[in-house]
C-alpha cells in the first residue's frame, strides 16, 4: 500500500526522468549514427577517412601503424604525362592506384559516353587503363604511357576524390599501381603526388591521426574532412552544430518536465512530511528517505529510458533507409547510454532535490492546519542554484563547444527567471483591470495566479519548451534555406578550363549563340607567394600550422573589375580604378592563415617574373557554391600582361551535349570538367542532412507533446477539485466546459506570445554567433507560436475537460 | 458504491424528513456514512436505489445537470476545508455562485454578504492570506449570498480552533435565524450538536436516532 502511494506520488517525475534519459540516449545515438553517415558520405569524396599527401614516397611505417590501428590503407600516385592522340600531344593526369582503392565511395565507368554507367570498387586490371570521357576516342585502342603500352578498356566517368584543385585537371588516365614502375615515368625528380588513404572506425582514425600528426615528415600534408573540400566543410560543421543545438534544446524540454513535476511532487509530499515531522522524524532522516526514493527512481527510470531511447533510433533508421536506400551505420560505443544515465541523475538531482529539501522543512504545524510553507531566500537560492549547475554540467557533457553551452544556459536561465516574473506581473495587471465582475475572465486569471496550482511555473516551463521548438524550427529552416540557396537547380554543371586568351571571346560567343547559360570568363594566372611585406615567406614563422602548405601552394590568381557573385568584402574596399593599380583582394581564410592584413604588400612570382601589390580588401567566399572562386584577385591592369588561360562555368543541358562535342573538336586544347556528379553527391549529403534535421525537429516536437501531457497531469487533481466545487456551487456543464477550455486558450496565448518573443531573441543570437548566418525576424514564427500554442493547449484543455467536467461534486466533500 | 473489493452499501434503509427552516444535525463515527448522506440530500450524488426528494424533485431520477439546476440558487454549502478559490479575493469568492447563477448585481450582493459575516474590510484580500476562521466566514458568506432555501454544512468547524469554531457556529445559526434557511449539518462538535433542532445519529450506514 505504501509502495503504491509512493509510486503514485512519484510517477510524473518518473515519467519526466524517463523522457530525459530516453531523449539523451536516442538523440545521442541518432546524432552519432547520422554524424557517422555524413562522415562516410563525405569520406567518399576523399576516397577515405583521412589522406596523407606528399611529393615523396611514404615510409612503410605509416602503413604498418595504420594496420596496427585496425585501419585499411590504400595508396595512389599521380603525375602528369603526355600521350599522343594521332599526332597530337595531350597532357593527361595519370593516376595509379592499388587494389584497395577507393576505401570509401565507388568509381563509375562506362563503355562509351552515351552508355549507362556502372558503379564499381574494382580498378583497372594490369595492362589496362580507364580514361576520362574526353579521351573517349581512345577506347579499345592501344595507349602508350612511357615505355609501356596499355589497352584503354573503360571510360572513367566518376572518381570520388577528384575534387580539390579541380581547375588544374588535365584529362584523367587511371591505371593499376603495379604497372607504374614499368612505364618508366617515375624517375628521380619526377613531380609525383603520392597519396596514402586510410579508413576505419572513427575512434581508430582519430587515434591514428594523433600518432600521425606527431610523426609527419616535412612536405607531408594530412587531409581529412576538417581541412579538405572547403565546399563540404561549412555544411558539415553547421549540421553538427545543429545536432548539438537540437539535442540540448530537446534536453531543455525534458528538464522542464522534471522541473515542473518535481515541484508538483514536493507540493504533494508536504502533508506527508508534516505528519512525519509531527511524529518526531528528523529533517535529516527525511532527507535520507527522499535520497533513497530518488535513487530508486533514477535507477528504474534509467533502465526504462535507455530501453526506450534505444528503440527510438529505429524509426529514423527506417525513415532514412526508405529515403536513401541505405542503412545508417551502427555504433558500438556505450557513451550514449552512460551519458544518458549521468544526465538523468544530474537533472533529477539538480531539479528535484532542492524541492524535496524544501519539502523536508515543511512545518509540523501543517498537520493541524494548512500553513504556507514560504520559501526562504536561502532555499530559493538553493533551488535556482542547483538547477543552474545541473543544466550547465549537462550541457558541458553533451556539447563540445562550451560557448554554445554557456549561451544555451544563459537562454534557459533568462527564460526560467524572467518568464515567471513577467507572466506573474501580466496576470496581476489583468486582474486589476476589473473588480466588479469575477466570472469568467477574472476567475481564469485568478486560477493562473494561484500559487498552489503552480500554473505560472507550468506556463513558464511550457514557454521554454515552445521556445526550444521554435528555435529548432527557425534554425532548421534557415539552414535548409541557405543550403538550397547555395545549390539552386540552375547551378552550372560544367567548367571550361584551359581556354586560350585568343579563344575566349569566340567560345563565349559560341555558347551564348546556343543560349547556354555561362558565367563571366575569368583569367587564370598561376602564381606563388614569395614575400609578405618584403620578407621571404620561408623565413616567416607563421602561427597557423597550415600556413606552410598555403605558401608553397600555387595560386590561381584572377583579375576582375567587379566583385564575383556570393563574395563579400569584409574589410577594406573592393579593387578601384585609382592611381595605384597594384591592388589585391584576398580571401578571408587565407588572410587569417597567413596573418595578412589590409595594407600588407604581397610579392608573387609568375614564372620567372615577379609582381607586387598591396592588399586593399579582404573577402569572404562561399566555397560551397560550385562557382569559380579565387583566393587572390587583382586589378586587371596588374596581371593581364602575364601568361594566362581562361575559365568559365556553364549550365549545359543534355540537348546541348552535341554542341560540346563540336566545341571540343574546334578547340582541342580546351578541357571540359563535368561537376554534375560531384554536385549530385553534395546535394545528396545536403538532402540527407535535411531529413535528419526534420527528424530532430519531429523528435523535439514529440518530447514537447509528452511534456505538455505531464504538465497537464500535474494540475489534474486541483482541476477536479475545482470542477467539483463549481459543480457544488451549481455551475452547469457549459460553464465548466468554458472555464477549462478558455483557461488553456488563455495560457496558450500567453505562452505563444512569450515563446515567440524569446525565440526571436535567441534565434538572432544563435544565427549571428553560432551559425554565421544573417538572422531575419520570422513573422511566421510569431504566427506559428501563437497559433500552435493556442490551438494545442485549447485542444489539450478540451480533451482534459472531457474528464474533468464530468467529475462528481461529491469529490469536494471527500477531498 | 463500486470499489475494487466489489459493491459496497454505504447507506442502508434510511428514511429521513427535514422540515422547512429546521436545523438538523447529523452525527456519527468516521466512516459511518454521514458525508454520503449529506451528499445525497444535497443532490451532489445520486442514490443507487430509493428516493431523495428535494423541494419536490426526486433527485434519484435526475442526472447531474438536472440536479445542478435544482441546486442553483436553492442550496448552499459550507465545507470543512473551506474550498475557496485560491488566487481570488474574498469578494470574488462570494461573487462566484451569484455570477454562476446569472445574478446581475453580484458585486453589491456579495458586499452585503461579506458585511454580514464581518469581513467587509478584507473583501479585497486574497483568501490564502486569511486565517482559517476568516476563510470559513468567507465560505459562509458565499453560501448565504444566494439566499438558499437550504444550507448543507460538512464539519464546518472541524478545521478550526475552539474560539473560531464557536464564532462560526454563532454566525451560521445567526444567519439561519435571520434568513430562515433550513440547515443540515454534519458535525462531531458538541456545541453544534446542542444547537440543532434535531439530532440524527448514524452508524454503519443505518439511522439509529431520528
Amino acid at each position: 500500500m505504501v509502495k503504491r502511494a509512493t509510486i503514485h506520488a512519484y510517477w510524473l517525475m518518473f515519467i519526466a526522468t524517463v523522457i530525459t534519459v530516453g531523449v539523451v540516449t536516442s538523440s545521442q545515438l541518432i546524432a552519432d549514427r547520422i554524424g557517422l553517415l555524413l562522415d562516410r558520405q563525405a569520406s567518399e569524396l576523399l576516397a577515405g577517412d583521412m589522406v596523407l599527401v606528399s611529393s615523396n614516397e611514404f615510409s612503410d611505417d605509416y602503413r604498418e601503424q595504420a594496420r596496427r590501428h585496425s585501419l585499411r590503407v590504400s595508396q595512389s600516385a599521380s603525375l602528369r604525362s603526355a600521350i599522343f592522340i594521332g599526332d597530337d600531344p595531350q597532357l593527361v593526369e595519370l593516376k595509379a592506384v592499388d587494389g584497395a582503392y577507393p576505401l570509401r565511395g565507388k568509381l563509375e565507368t562506362a563503355r562509351e559516353i552515351t552508355a549507362s554507367r556502372t558503379s564499381t570498387t574494382d580498378i583497372p586490371a594490369r595492362g589496362e587503363v580507364w580514361v576520362d570521357s574526353k579521351l573517349a576516342s581512345l577506347i579499345d585502342t592501344p595507349l602508350q604511357l612511357g615505355e609501356k603500352s596499355f589497352a584503354a578498356s573503360q571510360l572513367l566517368t566518376f572518381e570520388p576524390d577528384r575534387g580539390g584543385a579541380i581547375f588544374n585537371l588535365a584529362p584523367r588516365v587511371l591505371m593499376n599501381l603495379d604497372d607504374l614502375a614499368a612505364t618508366g615515368l617515375v624517375v628521380p625528380g619526377s613531380l609525383v603526388r603520392h597519396r596514402l588513404m586510410f579508413a576505419g572506425e572513427a575512434a581508430d582514425v582519430l587515434r591514428f591521426k594523433i600518432w600521425l600528426i606527431t610523426n609527419l615528415q616535412p612536405g607531408e600534408e594530412l587531409q581529412d574532412l576538417e581541412n579538405a573540400r572547403p565546399e563540404m566543410r561549412r555544411g558539415l560543421e553547421r549540421t553538427r552544430k545543429f545536432f548539438a543545438l537540437a539535442i540540448v534544446l530537446t534536453l531543455v524540454i525534458a528538464m522542464a518536465a522534471i522541473a515542473i513535476t518535481a515541484r508538483y511532487t514536493a507540493t504533494r509530499e508536504a502533508p506527508k512530511v508534516a505528519m512525519l515531522r509531527a511524529f518526531g522524524v528528523s529533517q535529516l532522516s527525511l532527507l535520507k528517505y527522499y535520497l533513497r526514493q530518488l535513487g530508486a527512481l533514477w535507477i528504474t527510470a534509467t533502465i526504462v529510458g535507455v530501453g526506450i531511447g534505444w528503440l527510438m533510433q529505429f524509426p529514423l533508421q527506417w525513415a532514412l533507409d526508405d529515403w536513401f536506400g541505405r542503412t545508417l551505420p551502427q555504433i558500438s560505443s556505450f557513451r550514449p547510454y552512460l551519458n544518458a544515465a549521468l544526465v538523468g541523475l544530474l537533472a533529477l538531482a539538480g531539479f528535484s532535490l532542492p524541492y524535496l529539501v524544501n519539502a523536508t522543512a515543511t512545518p509540523p504545524m501543517q498537520v493541524l492546519r494548512t500553513a504556507l510553507n514560504r520559501r526562504s531566500w536561502l532555499r530559493g537560492l538553493l533551488i535556482s542554484g542547483s538547477a543552474v549547475i545541473a543544466v550547465f554540467i549537462v550541457l558541458m557533457i553533451l556539447m563540445q563547444s562550451s560557448i554554445l553551452a554557456v549561451a544555451t544556459l544563459a537562454l534557459v536561465l533568462a527564460c526560467a527567471l524572467v518568464l515567471p516574473l513577467i507572466l506573474g506581473w501580466m496576470v496581476r495587471a489583468l486582474l486589476l483591470s476589473s473588480r466588479r465582475r469575477f466570472w469568467l475572465r477574472q476567475y481564469l486569471l485568478s486560477r493562473l495566479r494561484a500559487t498552489s496550482r503552480g500554473a505560472i511555473y507550468v506556463m513558464s516551463g511550457f514557454s521554454l519548451v515552445l521556445i526550444a521548438i521554435l528555435l529548432i524550427a527557425v534554425v532548421k529552416d534557415e539552414l535548409i534555406g541557405e543550403w538550397e540557396a547555395q545549390l539552386p537547380e540552375n547551378i552550372p554543371n560544367y567548367f571550361l578550363i584551359n581556354i586560350g586568351s585568343d579563344d575566349v571571346r569566340e567560345i563565349d560567343a559560341f555558347l551564348r549563340q546556343r543560349e547556354i547559360e555561362i558565367s563571366t570568363p575569368y583569367a587564370l594566372v598561376r602564381a606563388r607567394m614569395v614575400q609578405i611585406n618584403s620578407v621571404d615567406v620561408d623565413k616567416i614563422d607563421f602561427a597557423d600550422p597550415r600556413a606552410a602548405h598555403a605558401v608553397t601552394h600555387t595560386f590561381n590568381m584572377t583579375h576582375a573589375a567587379e566583385l564575383p557573385d556570393q563574395n563579400h568584402v569584409v574589410a577594406g574596399t573592393w579593387l578601384s580604378d585609382s592611381d595605384d593599380l597594384a591592388q589585391f583582394s584576398i580571401e578571408q581564410g587565407l588572410a587569417q592563415k597567413l596573418d595578412i592584413e589590409l595594407g600588407d604588400q604581397l610579392t608573387m612570382s609568375v614564372g620567372s617574373q615577379r609582381l607586387q601589390a598591396r592588399v586593399t580588401s579582404i573577402r569572404s567566399v562561399l566555397w560551397e557554391n560550385f562557382k569559380p572562386n579565387f583566393y587572390l584577385i587583382a586589378n586587371p591592369e596588374l596581371i593581364e600582361s602575364f601568361p594566362q588561360t581562361w575559365l568559365l562555368s556553364a549550365l549545359i543541358e543534355d540537348a546541348n551535349k552535341a554542341d560540346l562535342k563540336r566545341l571540343l573538336q574546334r578547340y582541342p586544347s580546351l578541357t571540359l570538367l563535368d561537376v554534375s556528379e560531384l554536385m549530385a553527391r553534395v546535394r545528396a549529403i545536403v538532402d540527407k542532412a535535411s531529413v535528419a534535421l526534420h527528424f530532430f525537429f519531429l523528435f523535439a516536437l514529440v518530447s514537447a507533446g509528452i511534456v505538455l501531457l505531464a504538465a497537464i497531469q500535474t494540475g489534474k487533481h486541483e482541476r477536479e477539485v475545482e470542477s467539483s466545487l463549481l459543480r457544488a456551487l451549481s455551475a452547469n456543464a457549459g460553464q465548466l466546459y468554458r472555464v477549462h477550455v478558455l483557461e488553456y486558450t488563455l495560457m496558450g496565448c500567453l505562452i505563444g506570445f512569450f515563446a515567440a518573443a524569446f525565440a526571436s531573441l535567441a534565434g538572432w543570437v544563435v544565427s549571428e554567433y553560432f551559425f554565421d548566418m544573417e538572422f531575419q525576424l520570422s513573422v511566421d514564427a510569431w504566427l506559428y507560436s501563437l497559433a500552435s500554442a493556442c490551438l494545442v493547449l485549447t485542444l489539450a484543455g478540451t480533451l482534459v475537460s472531457r474528464r474533468v467536467y464530468n467529475v462528481s461534486p461529491m469529490k469536494i466533500l471527500r477531498s | 458504491m463500486d470499489t475494487p473489493e466489489g459493491k459496497l452499501d454505504i447507506l442502508d434503509d434510511i428514511s429521513l424528513d427535514v422540515k422547512y427552516q429546521e436545523a438538523v444535525v447529523i452525527k456519527g463515527a468516521s466512516g459511518s456514512g454521514k458525508t454520503t448522506l449529506l451528499g445525497l440530500m444535497a443532490g451532489l450524488d445520486r442514490a443507487s436505489r430509493g428516493d431523495v426528494i428535494l423541494f419536490g424533485h426526486n433527485l434519484t431520477q435526475r442526472n447531474e445537470e438536472q440536479r445542478a439546476s435544482i441546486r442553483a440558487g436553492e442550496v448552499g454549502f459550507v465545507f470543512q476545508s473551506f474550498h475557496l478559490v485560491q488566487g481570488a479575493t474574498a469578494m470574488q469568492n462570494v461573487m462566484l455562485p451569484l455570477e454562476l447563477g446569472g445574478v446581475s448585481d453580484a458585486y453589491t450582493l456579495a458586499q452585503k454578504s461579506l458585511q454580514e459575516v464581518g469581513l467587509q474590510s478584507k473583501s479585497d484580500t486574497l483568501v490564502e492570506y486569511l486565517s482559517g476562521g476568516e476563510q470559513q466566514r468567507v465560505a459562509i458568506a458565499r453560501a448565504y449570498a444566494t439566499h438558499p432555501r437550504v444550507l448543507f454544512a460538512d464539519e464546518p468547524t472541524g478545521n478550526l480552533d475552539a474560539a473560531s469554531g464557536r464564532q462560526i457556529a454563532d454566525l451560521m445559526f445567526h444567519l439561519r435565524d435571520r434568513s430562515g434557511t433550513t440547515l443540515v449539518l454534519v458535525t462531531h462538535e458538541a456545541e453544534l450538536l446542542a444547537r440543532g433542532d434535531r439530532q440524527v445519529m448514524i452508524e454503519s450506514g443505518k439511522l439509529l436516532t431520528n
